[in-house]
């Protein structure tokens, strides 16, 4: 059953629509990302979960309750802000306890919640500090038991790592992962960052503009993605496009002739829609390759512009005549300077999107 | 000197570590020469206080105190046969209640002012500095007939609660307030804070630094204020010292000059003292309201 249920929700300021149509359904337990570029209104949905934001139009539900109307403090959610947002002039002990202190509990309930929740972010011997005593890590780590010991239903974190360093915040990833597993509360989590997406969430869900492009397990959506936004947006480096005429349509297949190719070939394809004339062809850059002996291999002619060398994978940034940019991927072998190269596209790997960006699937 | 020390002397690399270079020494002759000129009048002061009578301005002056005794006996006079006490008493509760006030009112204005938006905010907002560029000459006889109207003459409330809107301390609140980050406050909204609370526990203290100042401003002001006592609440029962020390120094008055340097003493020794304790505050917080103010 569906713990946090969003219906129909949008929201605007102003004239300017942040938010278009929001659906959205999350079982209890589920760690669940939003993820998308900046300015996307992933914020706006956190908040507006968290009743921190008016709810424009629509209903959100938690248990089963609307609540639209309800105090922030009442819905059962707790935040952790990017900011960390700690109380400056209490103590990591005292900032833990304050929703506590507040809902009037007794002083050794509140000392057994904070304890039990230090224990849990090993925070211990930090209980005394001040904020401004502590690093980033333990910053955030403080804001994180700040929610725990109110024992939300749901936990909100709005983009919670991002002021951390890389090494700390992918500890930080590992520690949210296993808290994930130890408490088993449904866990919504806001990131622009596709990786910390990927590797943190069971449901991932992608937005652009203000709406859901698409949500689903992280590799579904890799794999599958619906439109040519999500299917940039995930993977790195990003997935290549370019543009494909469409020369012969078969029952089972279809005929491409990608821009700049040396040959035109084939793409089992069934039930293509044969009035498209023009589609974009995606594909990762690990289906690009230099070696030709994959023989569904296209190859197409390019310049190097410049080389990622990471020592495991290299990746070459190469030119098409056409000025479209195509990231090649060579496992092992090392660059050896050479402006001209011919990519070979294993074409297993190519998707199609139709002109406005939508995918076009092979009907089964 | 030892040889070792004459060399280090010239060594240039270990003269600059020396705590007295040329420029540093020039410094602080000025600097000494400024502080001597301050501190002169006080010193003055308290030098004619203690002395028998005459003695400071003889043909042959003492530039220092001689007699502990006679400024003494001074003092117990001036405390045992005048209505001193009770000027300080006055003064006192005059001050610390305009404190108490001032700090209430504009802390909570200044919360509401510099964390939410209400209907109007703007044109209150705009009335409260409108009023900053009004002098108080323009102000106080409006002031005083509202007040004589309410029956407040002669009063302890009439002393104190016109005083208590300060436009000032409000606007250098609203600024300090404005710097709490909003999630913060969103935090503690989410933590079950209801709105007093916000303030109690969260803008309040954050806010200490502030308010310690405007305390300290508040008080340097309203313990010098002599306008407005001298024509809101001119019967005995309310003078403050300053209305005291001015009968002192009076053309008609019959005190000889000791005595009333005495008076002098006993009025700028609250000031004084509160000025040592908080020296660093007050520095800081004039610093503070000329930098954002
Ligand atoms: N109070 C507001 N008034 C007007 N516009 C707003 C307000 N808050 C947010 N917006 C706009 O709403 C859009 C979504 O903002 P939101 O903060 O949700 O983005 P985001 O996805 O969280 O971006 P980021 O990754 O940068 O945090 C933005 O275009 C922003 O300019
Ligand atoms: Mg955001």
């Amino acid at each position: 059953m569906a713990q946090l249920e969003i219906t129909n929700v949008s929201k605007s300021y102003g004239a300017v629509n942040v938010l278009k149509n929001i659906n959205l359904e999350i079982s209890s337990g589920e760690f669940v990302v939003f993820v998308g570029p900046s300015g996307c209104g992933k914020s706006t949905l956190l908040r507006m979960i968290s009743g921190l934001e008016d709810i424009g139009t629509g209903q959100i539900r938690l248990n089963g309750q609307v609540v639209n109307a309800v105090d922030p403090a009442r819905r059962g959610v707790a935040m952790v802000f990017q900011s960390y947002a700690l109380y400056p002039h209490m103590t990591a002990f005292e900032n833990m306890a304050f929703s506590l202190m507040i809902a009037k509990e007794k002083k050794a309930r509140i000392k057994e919640k904070v304890e039990r929740a230090a224990n849990i972010l090993r925070l211990e011997h930090l209980l005394q500090r001040r904020p401004g005593e502590l690093s980033g890590g333990q910053k955030q780590r403080v804001a994180i038991g700040r929610a725990i010991v109110r024992e939300p239903k749901v936990f909100l974190f709005d983009e919670p790592l991002s002021n951390l360093d890389t090494e700390l915040r992918v500890q930080m990833r590992a520690e949210l992962i296993q808290l994930h597993d130890k408490l088993k509360t449904t866990m919504i989590y806001v990131t622009h960052d596709q990786v910390e997406a990927m590797t943190l969430a069971d449901k991932m869900v992608v937005m652009h503009g203000g709406v859901i492009q698409q949500c689903g397990r992280p590799l579904d959506l890799y794999d599958d993605p619906a439109n040519k936004f999500v299917a940039g947006f995930i993977g790195s480096p990003r997935m290549n496009f370019m543009d494909a005429d469409v020369a012969r349509v078969e029952s089972d297949h279809i005929t491409l002739a990608v821009t700049g190719a040396l040959k035109q070939f084939d793409l089992p394809f069934r039930g293509f829609d044969s009035s498209l004339r023009k589609v974009q062809v995606g594909i990762r850059t690990e289906y690009v390759g230099l070696s030709e002996d994959a023989d569904s291999a296209v190859s197409l002619p390019a310049t190097v512009a410049f080389v990622e060398e990471l020592g495991d994978v290299t990746y070459m940034h190469t030119d098409l005549p056409n000025g479209e940019r195509l990231v090649v991927r060579s496992n092992g072998g090392r660059y050896r300077g050479g402006k001209e190269c011919v990519a070979q596209l294993d074409t297993t790997g190519i998707l199609l999107f139709d002109e406005a960006g939508e995918r076009i699937r092979s009907a089964s | 000197m030892t040889a070792e020390a004459i060399t280090a002397y010239s060594n240039p690399a270990r003269a600059v570590a020396l705590p007295f270079s040329g420029w540093a020494l020039l410094k602080w002759i000025t600097a000494a020469c400024i502080a001597i000129v301050a501190v002169f009048p006080i010193w003055w002061m308290v030098n004619v206080v203690f002395a028998e009578p005459g003695t400071p301005v003889s043909l042959n002056p003492r530039l220092y105190p001689t007699s502990f005794s006679a400024g003494i006996s001074k003092i117990l006079m001036i405390m045992q046969e005048t209505d001193y006490m009770k000027a300080y008493y006055v003064s006192v509760a005059y001050s610390l209640l305009t404190i108490a006030g001032v700090l209430i009112i504009g802390s909570m204005a200044a919360f509401e002012f510099a964390l939410f938006e209400f209907p109007g905010k703007r044109i209150l907002f705009a009335t409260v500095m409108l009023s900053l560029m009004v002098p108080t000459a323009v102000t106080i006889i409006p002031t005083y007939l509202l007040t004589a109207s309410l029956g407040w003459l002669n009063t302890m409330q009439g002393l104190v609660v016109p005083g208590l809107a300060s436009a000032f301390g409000l606007f250098m609140l609203i600024q300090f307030m404005k710097t709490i980050p909003r999630d913060m406050i969103e935090a503690a909204r989410l933590d079950g804070a209801s709105h007093f609370q916000l303030y109690r526990y969260i803008a309040l203290p954050l806010s200490k630094n502030a308010l310690v100042t405007l305390a300290i401003l508040t008080f340097m002001k309203t313990w010098g204020n002599f306008m407005w006592p001298l024509i809101v609440a001119p019967s005995p029962e309310l003078y403050t010292v300053g209305q005291v020390v001015g009968l002192f120094n009076s053309p008609y008055s019959h005190q000889t000059v000791d005595i009333v340097m005495t008076a002098n003493l006993l009025a700028a020794l609250p000031p004084l003292l509160f000025f040592l304790i908080f020296q660093r505050k007050i520095v800081e917080g004039i610093a503070m309201s000329g930098s954002k103010g």
